[in-house]
């Protein structure tokens, strides 16, 4: 088991958060850290808007960075989970990323 | 036009075609009650308790398709909803709920009957919305239908605070004909490379297995499911979730599989070199011990939720999308490489699950004997329910023995026709389940089969079936005690049966149905018994309580060795182990 880092771009909801630390919990992972904020520079999330054909507005969207200690075959669940809350817009872990509901198999984030 | 909350909320509802909504009324849902007094489109069911009204809702969506409605107030409305919402939570069925809440500037001050219900039921939604402004309850009911029926399905919570349904407040309102949630997108169709991988497997097998569940149902997907095994003629078996996708009388049909399956089911999927997993999860209850699952197989798996697929069960391929299409897809590709598809090569196979079929299969004649020389046999009893009923009733029932016998002897050959909760196994949902069922196919027979321990987590809404002269027929399977505990104590706990009976203290249930203004049937006697269920059946505009008098020692079999035990190892009866 080794500490993984997750990044996830979610939309600015009330309650976006919770269902997201909600679910580390309700599946029995562990969270060792996590930090958000609202994302200013769009710059990096570019691709995201042209894949989805969207144009991200100022505070609509945060970025989450999570650390969790876990295997590989829990990383993946865990991935899958959280690309599943309907408020999620993309995650990745250091290998692959879910682009609301397609795999690459890439961290793009 | 201009219009307030209150009639935006319902009337959004009536635009997503809602007939039925279940619920019952309190403080902060009475400006949405008024709006429901004030239109006719849309009938209101007046549940007595609120787990009632969620697994009505839940009847209705199972035996339809549709969305089950359900409409609480905040508090303990809200709380009192919760085992409902997660019943239909873990069976993935499609469920819109809708809470009063207090008014906005009282949230957070523990103002009276407040719940956070968003908080509360957080982990057993699909997802939830909290109204913030009436200009956004159409578009906020828009949402929560569009998920709740869409991809793999669930319940949908929408928390409405008192104010935002005030009637003096007047809004534009124009339902949204289309939905687009940008952080939404739920497979649809599968690609192209993971049919034609899952072709070559099926091409190729020799021992095959098709394990189809609940998602095979959800996806409205039986006629694709049964076409596929026209095309290459494999084994099917169905999962309790998944009864009737197949059907129970098909030619090819194993029976279920796991914890209480069929001998041949367990053997078939144990001993497999291919097993094709349809709109099915690999639940602790089929798997047994998941390291010794199926040690042979080839797994393909269809399913529309990422997040099934290798949770369990490592799988070879993976097929997403909705598994209608999916089968559609590979049914497709199947028949354009026709020639390559040899039946020949499975007969060892078939010969095979006969030959378990004749060394333990069920008994399916037992109520052939109607000798009072022994008790009521439960599995007897569901024979005769069975027969009397020409095997096309829907059929609901609640948890424990009666379950797994209902599911093991009433064989179903059509999808939706039977009605259980597989995933939570909550017992009280059979009665208010069979309401849903009803209001829904008010010209077709809906039984509830049950047991005495069940019925009575949620016997209170006789009383609703009265008001809406609902004639379900109920066959409680009456044993005594809880039998599925009591089995269990026998076989683990050296028959120490532990807080499982009720000594003297059950209701004369048929003086209970009467009261209610129902009709009530005892039956004792094997030789009561035929003529018992045959003239309950024949009774049309009534409600029926049979209350059945069955061997109080009975044990389910067959039943899988746990823990550390794989799918062959079962016991077959009482002492006898394979």
């Amino acid at each position: 088991m080794i500490q993984r880092k997750l990044t996830l771009v979610m939309e600015n909801k009330p309650g976006a958060l919770a269902r997201v630390v909600g679910l580390f919990h309700q599946r029995g992972y562990n969270i060792d850290s996590l930090h958000v904020d609202p994302i200013e520079d769009f710059e990096p999330f570019r691709f995201i808007e042209d894949e989805l054909g969207i144009k991200f507005q100022v505070g609509e969207v945060s970025r989450l960075t999570i650390r969790t200690t876990v295997g590989d075959k829990l990383m993946r669940q865990i991935l899958r989970q959280i690309n599943k809350l309907i408020e999620v817009i993309a995650v990745s872990d250091d290998e692959s990323t879910y682009l609301k509901g397609v795999l690459r198999n890439e961290n793009l984030l | 036009m201009k219009i307030a909350g209150n009639d935006i909320l319902i009337q959004s509802l009536i635009n997503e075609g809602v007939e039925y909504i279940f619920g019952y009324p309190g403080g902060a849902a009475l400006h949405i009650y008024d709006s429901i007094f004030n239109q006719k489109e849309m009938q209101h069911i007046l549940v007595r308790h609120e787990q009632g009204a969620t697994h009505a809702a839940d009847g209705y969506a199972r035996a339809t398709g549709k969305p089950g409605v359900v409409l609480v107030t905040s508090g303990p409305g809200a709380t009192n909803a919760i085992t409902g919402i997660a019943t239909a939570f873990m069976d993935s069925i499609p469920m819109v709920v809708i809470s009063g809440q207090v008014q906005s500037h009282l949230i957070g001050t523990d103002a009276f009957q407040e719940t956070d219900m968003i908080g509360v039921s957080r982990p057993i939604v699909k997802h939830s919305f909290t109204v913030d402004k009436q200009e956004n309850i159409a578009q906020i009911v828009k949402e929560a239908f569009h998920i709740a029926t869409s991809g793999r399905q669930g319940p949908v919570v929408i928390d409405v605070p008192k104010d935002l349904t005030n009637p003096d407040e007047l809004f534009d309102f124009n339902y949204p004909d289309k939905v687009n949630i940008r952080s939404y997108n739920p497979p649809v169709k599968p690609e192209n490379h993971q049919v034609s991988r899952a072709v070559d497997a099926i091409l190729t097998a020799e021992r095959p297995v098709i394990y189809a569940g609940g998602g095979t149902i959800s996806s409205n997907a039986s006629d694709e499911l049964r076409e596929l095994n026209e095309l290459i003629d494999f084994p099917v078996t169905n999962t309790l979730m998944g009864l009737g996708v197949y059907p129970g009388t098909g030619k090819r049909f194993l029976g279920m599989l796991g914890m209480h399956g069929t001998y041949q089911a367990n053997m078939a999927m144990h001993n497999a070199d291919l097993i094709i997993a349809v709109g099915a999860r690999f639940d602790d209850r089929i798997t047994n011990t998941p390291e010794k699952f199926a040690p042979k197989a080839k797994v393909i798996h269809f399913d529309v939720d990422h997040s099934s697929v290798s949770k369990i069960i490592e799988a070879d391929i993976a097929v997403f999308g909705q598994v209608k299409d999916s089968l559609k897809a590979i049914n497709n590709y199947l028949r354009s490489r026709k020639d390559e598809i040899n039946r020949e090569k499975l007969s060892p196979w078939h010969q095979q699950i006969k030959e378990w079929k004749e060394k333990h299969g069920l008994n399916h004649e037992l109520y052939k004997s109607d000798s009072d020389e022994h008790p009521i046999l439960p599995q007897a009893a569901v024979q005769h329910i069975y027969q009397e009923s020409e095997g096309k009733a829907f059929v609901t029932s609640d948890v424990g023995q009666h379950q797994m016998f209902a599911a093991q002897y009433y064989h179903f050959d059509e999808p939706r026709k039977w009605i259980n909760s597989g995933g939570l196994g909550t017992m009280g949902f059979g009665l208010p389940s069979a309401m849903g069922v009803k209001l829904a196919y008010p010209e077709e027979e809906v039984i509830c089969i049950t047991g005495e321990g069940s019925i009575q987590m949620c016997i209170q809404e006789l009383s609703t079936c009265s008001q809406y002269k609902l004639p379900i027929k109920i066959f409680n399977i009456n044993n005594l005690a809880l039998g599925m505990v009591k089995q269990w104590q026998d076989m683990n706990y050296d028959g120490r049966h532990s807080s499982i009976s009720y000594e003297d203290s059950l209701p004369d249930f048929v003086g209970l149905a009467e009261s209610y203004g129902h009709v009530g049937i005892k039956i004792t006697k094997n030789s009561e018994l035929k003529e018992g269920i045959a003239k309950a059946l024949a009774i049309k505009d009534k409600l029926v309580f049979v209350d059945i008098y069955v061997d109080p020692n009975e044990h389910v079999y067959p039943m899988l060795v746990a823990p550390n035990g794989s799918l062959k190892d079962m016991w077959l009866g009482k002492g006898e182990k394979t």
